[in-house]
């Protein structure tokens, strides 16, 4: 079966091209089939390899050549697929996340005039983003990586007519490109020093190439980290993330907590060789990592858009993974990396339930109550956000437990102690979110927009259907026993021998974990449901209210970056527009049309003097020819 | 000389294309039908087309024919992309002459006499085959540019074309004879044997004009006055004709002379020659750029493309065979393709082409996959990564590199940039607002007709040269030339 990997991103492929082709001729129910169906094709047939694959000796993996793009000297490029056990994990994940995220897409978007569109773009995504996981080079990888950026693009600004969607959507692709201009060169590095950018032999090279702590090495692999914090929505390329929410609900759950912003994690751990031969640039990864998780959850705990909250955790619990990778716990992180996209996928899908119960509403302090009133959709949101606070034997348990536990037993207490405070301030944000928008009374106001295109009326009632209850029921259960999933990396990922002493504190640990999440949970239980009174006073006194501002605005970054870069630039710009540079540049377009009007002259349509002048040429030719 | 069954096997697809023109000659004469005359030449055509493929995969080995010609690998291949650019016109021509009033059916017929000069250049090795081989070439081609014989532009193109190609001939045939006087042979290894020697001035000279007939036709600068105004006139097909199919066979030809002939023994010669390219590269761009008449800037762009393909013949050394193959394979199947697109777009034939860039403007809201496939054929012809035309300019440029041709590669840089700025502006006005006030519109079922078949070939002909070449360059080593001696 093996030989028919690469048909798993040709089936997204050939759906993406169909749907581009036939755009509005094609039904909505046909655009469906086609959309979801593909997806389904590959998932199908990621199962069948995936089953196989576990059924091979461990270590095993296999490379399938597609073709040779060109060879010049020694540089040939070519297509190659590699799938191994992270490859396998990560199309497991892309696939089967995926295709439930399609099938409920397929109930979110009903009715949208753009249907088919919508489609192309997602099963686009799927493809770009297999690319990046399944490619076997530094290129191919590349290749997929800007994909799955042209798609995350597209889909943010899906609803284009609102300007405001255009720019959530430019702001991401501008600075994810900056992360990628750093990634490139970092792959220029690569190749100017290992002479090869397939990701295998780059990796067994480095070792003898480059010394451990040299300047290359730190200087790739801190490269290749920036591109990893903007496409992860790291410190301090963070920013896009929240404004990425303007896209459809489903498309925040596949890409911007699923799938793509975790190819960072993906791409550090593919080349963690690199960062274990440079300490500065893995020590680099956990500090951001650990930064990142407490501001993003600092963040979270201010916010009242139901999307946005869960924006902030999805970036703080990937600082949870880059923490980890910088702990050296590799395969913890790539665990949490599979965990996360359970519980992430299900707490954005069913956020989408709720948003269209309530009649696009975002805001959580217009909801309340709605544990009663959609009463699936209150259970399956909790059992998400159980994993996402690793309440004691759900999924996010098991992971995070994980990371704390060999970030302390590989002696990155600094880490391990930042992990704590991000579990606690988990559980403090995420019941709130649950206290506030479930439960208490109801803040509803339906005055407005009483009609939606659902035709519920001004009532918010549970939705129903197998396309909406179907991938919330799926993925419920894979947030709940996710944990239990045994996933051998070993071949591909290391793992460092656990000292016996450290061993020792690992239930400790565990129940400290666990202690604060509760200690959240209670704290939030206890100021928004049981005394909001109080903690509308403590926001109302001074500090609180500093505290409050900064941490509503995400710590001002998007107000510093303005003011470091937007605004000089821009006063740089009015300050050059008529300098030197450019007329040395405009005289080129001046020069070609100056020619152009002196050369167009020639052209006189009369035939005489054609001829004339070629005879006058073949003068010119043939005395040249004899003089030198 | 004898001709043994050896000689008439390798001749095949010439014989194949002159029973052709026989069949369509007796078959206009017995009854007049459009579309039956047209399917026995494109028949004809591709059988002699499949018949040259066959051989050139089989493996020929190289047969002289008589002293005029040789079959190799080389001639076979540009054999065979002469007849694929004159088989695309056929099939473009019937789409375009369901328009036209008077008769219809010798345009394919000439096409066939015109395509038989340009296999005979593909083969010829010896100054007589050169000439005649491009007389056969040329002498249809002005029946076929003024074809629509009452309109006023078509005929002032024929005219031009065939005055001035009649100066070009006169020098050529005044070179021909001047090294004749020296050499004492017309074979191009004799010649080439001569000029390894000490060369007396009146050969070289005879060698320089000989090069300005050749240069007419690729109308390299400054003989290429005519260039503009008669791809103006012409019928969109016989334009897409002249670009391609004509070119190349001039093209093949000059190579198998510079390197038989001893052209790189000219070193005064190859200096001018770069001159040419030079001049004809910067000009060629600079003229196409407030050009608002698109098929005059197509003819101006094919002044820079030639220069840019003369540029990987003057860096001359092991790669300059390959490079310029590549480059007119992949210059073919762009001009096809965006030539395709003009001629549908005019089709059928009215009162003038579309070929005003306002014509053009909207193109997308009306037929989208049109404007996609005229889209992706400028990206090619401006040399964009993933498209033939990059694989072709890349060519290019390494041959230029490994023979330290710094001048030129910088009027290739220059005029690269140059080149972006007017197909993007064509590109662009595909993309704008859909005026009201349209004149012209492709059929709606243009896919499904022959030129739009041929056209969307094209297209993914371009398309697959530029991802994955390996196999065309496979292609292009079957045709190579080795240098005597």
């Amino acid at each position: 079966m093996f030989e028919f990997l690469f048909l798993v991103f040709t089936f997204p492929l050939l759906g993406f091209l169909t749907l581009a082709i036939g755009r509005q001729r094609i039904s909505e129910n046909a655009a469906a089939y086609i959309g979801v169906g593909s997806v389904g094709l590959s998932a199908l047939l990621t199962a069948i390899i995936g089953w196989q694959f576990y059924h091979q000796p461990a270590g095993f993996s296999y490379t399938q050549e597609l073709w040779t793009w060109m060879s010049v000297g020694d540089f040939s490029p070519r297509f190659a697929l590699r799938l191994d056990q992270l490859s396998m994990l990560m199309m497991c994940v892309i696939c089967g996340v995926g295709f439930f995220i399609h099938l409920f897409a397929s109930w979110y978007m009903r009715g949208d005039e753009a249907y088919p569109r919508f489609f192309a773009y997602m099963n686009l995504f799927v493809t770009a983003m297999l690319f990046l996981v399944l490619g076997d080079n530094l290129l191919f990888l590349y290749f997929g990586w800007e994909g799955v950026g042209l798609a995350s693009y597209l889909l943010i600004g899906f609803w284009y007519q609102d300007a405001a969607n255009g720019a959530a959507a430019r702001k991401s692709f501008i600075i994810t490109r900056v992360g990628d201009t750093f990634m490139a060169i970092g792959l220029f590095i690569i190749f100017h020093g290992l002479g090869t950018l397939n990701i295998q032999d780059a990796m067994s090279l480095a070792p003898q190439k480059w010394a451990e702590g040299g300047t290359m090495v730190t200087a790739a692999a801190l490269l290749l980290l920036g591109g990893a914090v903007g496409k992860s929505a790291q410190l301090p390329l963070q920013t896009w993330l929240p404004d990425a929410m303007a896209g459809p609900t489903p498309v925040s759950a596949l890409i911007h907590a699923a799938t793509m912003v975790t190819a960072g994690v993906y791409l550090i751990a593919r080349t963690h060789v690199l960062f274990e031969l440079s300490p500065f640039a893995l020590d680099t990864v956990g500090w951001i990592g650990g930064i990142t998780l407490l501001l993003a959850g600092f963040t979270a705990l201010t916010q009242t858009d139901i999307k946005k909250i869960l924006a902030y955790s999805t970036m703080s619990q990937i600082g949870y993974m880059f923490l980890a990778l910088g702990a050296g716990a590799y395969q913890p992180a790539v665990f949490h990396l599979m965990t996360h996209a359970f519980f992430k996928a299900l707490l954005f899908l069913s956020a989408g339930s709720v948003i269209l119960a309530c009649h696009h509403e975002q805001d959580i302090f217009k909801m309340g109550g709605l544990r009663k009133k959609i009463p699936f959709t209150f259970w399956v949101f909790l059992i998400g956000s159980l994993g996402l606070v690793a309440f004691p034997l759900t999924s996010g348990f098991f992971s995070k437990d994980k990371i704390l536990f060999e970030a302390w037993a590989y002696g990155h207490h600094a880490f391990y102690w930042m992990g704590l405070g991000g579990a606690f301030l988990t559980g403090l944000y995420t019941f709130r979110l649950i206290f506030i928008a479930f439960f208490g009374e109801s803040r509803a106001t339906h005055d407005a927009h009483a009609h939606d295109d659902h035709g519920h009326g001004g009532e918010i009632t549970q939705p129903k259907g197998g396309d909406h209850t179907l991938p919330l029921a799926v993925l419920a259960v894979a947030a709940l026993f996710g944990g239990w999933i045994h996933i051998p990396l070993d071949a591909v990922l290391p793992q460092p021998a656990i000292s016996e002493a450290a061993e020792h504190v690992e239930y400790s640990m565990m129940a400290a974990s666990v202690g604060v999440s509760f200690l959240g949970i209670f704290l939030a239980w206890f100021f928004f449901l049981k005394n909001p009174a109080l903690a509308a006073g403590i926001k109302q006194s001074a500090i609180g209210q500093l505290l409050f501002r900064w941490w509503r605005a995400a710590f001002g970054f998007d107000w510093l970056y303005d003011l470091l870069f937007v605004k000089p630039y821009l006063f740089i710009v009015r300050l050059i527009r008529r300098d030197v540079a450019d007329q040395a540049i405009g005289l080129l377009p001046r020069l070609t049309l100056a020619f152009n009007s002196l050369f167009s002259n020639t052209q006189t349509g009369q035939l005489r003097w054609y001829a004339g002048m070629t005879a006058a040429g073949a003068v010119v030719v043939i005395a040249a020819v004899i003089l030198i | 000389m004898n001709l043994g069954s050896a000689h008439l096997t390798a001749l095949t697809p010439m014989l194949l294309v002159s029973a052709t023109i026989v069949i369509v000659m007796l078959a206009i004469a017995f009854k007049r039908r459009h579309r039956g005359n047209a399917t026995l030449a494109v028949f004809g055509l591709n059988l002699a087309l499949l018949t040259s493929l066959g051989m050139l995969y089989i493996g020929h080995e190289a047969i002289t024919v008589t002293p005029l010609f040789v079959v190799d690998g080389y001639a076979l291949f540009y054999t065979a992309l002469i007849l694929v650019a004159t088989l695309a016109t056929a099939t473009l021509s019937y789409a375009y002459l369901e328009g036209f009033k008077g008769e219809r059916e010798e345009m394919y017929l000439l096409l066939c006499l015109s395509a038989l000069g340009g296999v005979t250049l593909a083969c010829a090795q010896h100054f007589a085959s050169l000439f005649i081989g491009l007389e056969l070439l040329s002498v249809p081609l002005y029946a076929m540019i003024a074809y629509p014989v009452k309109s006023r532009r078509p005929l002032e193109g024929g005219l031009k074309y065939l005055v001035l190609s009649a100066v070009a001939s006169a020098f050529m045939l005044f070179g021909i004879a001047l090294m004749y006087s020296q050499v004492g042979s017309l074979l191009f290894l004799d010649v080439g044997a001569y000029f390894a020697g000490s060369a007396s001035p009146i050969a070289v000279v005879g060698g320089a004009m000989l090069l300005i007939g050749l240069a007419f036709k690729l109308s390299l600068v400054p003989f290429h006055m005519w260039t503009p105004d008669v791809y103006e006139g012409a019928p969109a097909p016989v334009a897409n004709y002249l670009a391609t199919a004509s070119k190349v066979a001039v093209f093949a030809v000059l190579t198998r002379y510079f390197v038989e002939a001893g052209g790189y023994y000219q070193i005064s010669l190859v200096k001018v020659l770069s001159w040419l390219a030079f001049l004809s590269i910067i000009l060629g761009n600079v003229l196409a750029v407030r050009q608002n008449n698109v098929k005059r800037m197509l003819a101006y762009s094919s002044i820079a493309h030639f220069g840019y393909c003369m540029v990987a013949l003057i860096a001359g050394g092991p790669l300059a065979v390959e490079a310029v193959g590549a480059y007119l394979l992949t210059y073919v199947v762009t001009s096809l393709g965006t030539f395709g697109v003009v001629t549908l777009t005019s089709s059928p034939m009215g009162e003038r082409d579309a070929d005003a860039i306002y014509d053009y403007r909207g193109l997308f809201w009306r037929r989208p996959y049109l404007a996609s496939i005229l889209t992706a054929m400028l990206l090619s012809l401006a040399g964009i990564p993933l498209t033939a035309g990059f694989i072709g300019k890349f060519y290019a440029i390494t041959a230029g590199v490994d023979a330290h041709l710094w001048w030129l590669l910088g009027a290739l840089v220059v005029g690269s940039a140059i080149g972006l700025y007017y197909y993007l502006r064509l590109m662009v006005s595909l993309f704008l607002r859909d005026p009201s006030n349209r004149q012209f519109n492709a059929p709606l079922d243009w896919a499904q007709r022959t030129g739009g078949i041929m056209t969307l070939l094209a297209m993914l002909l371009m398309l697959a040269i530029g991802i994955y070449p390996q196999p065309f360059i496979h292609l292009l080593q079957l045709a190579s030339l080795t240098l005597p001696g």
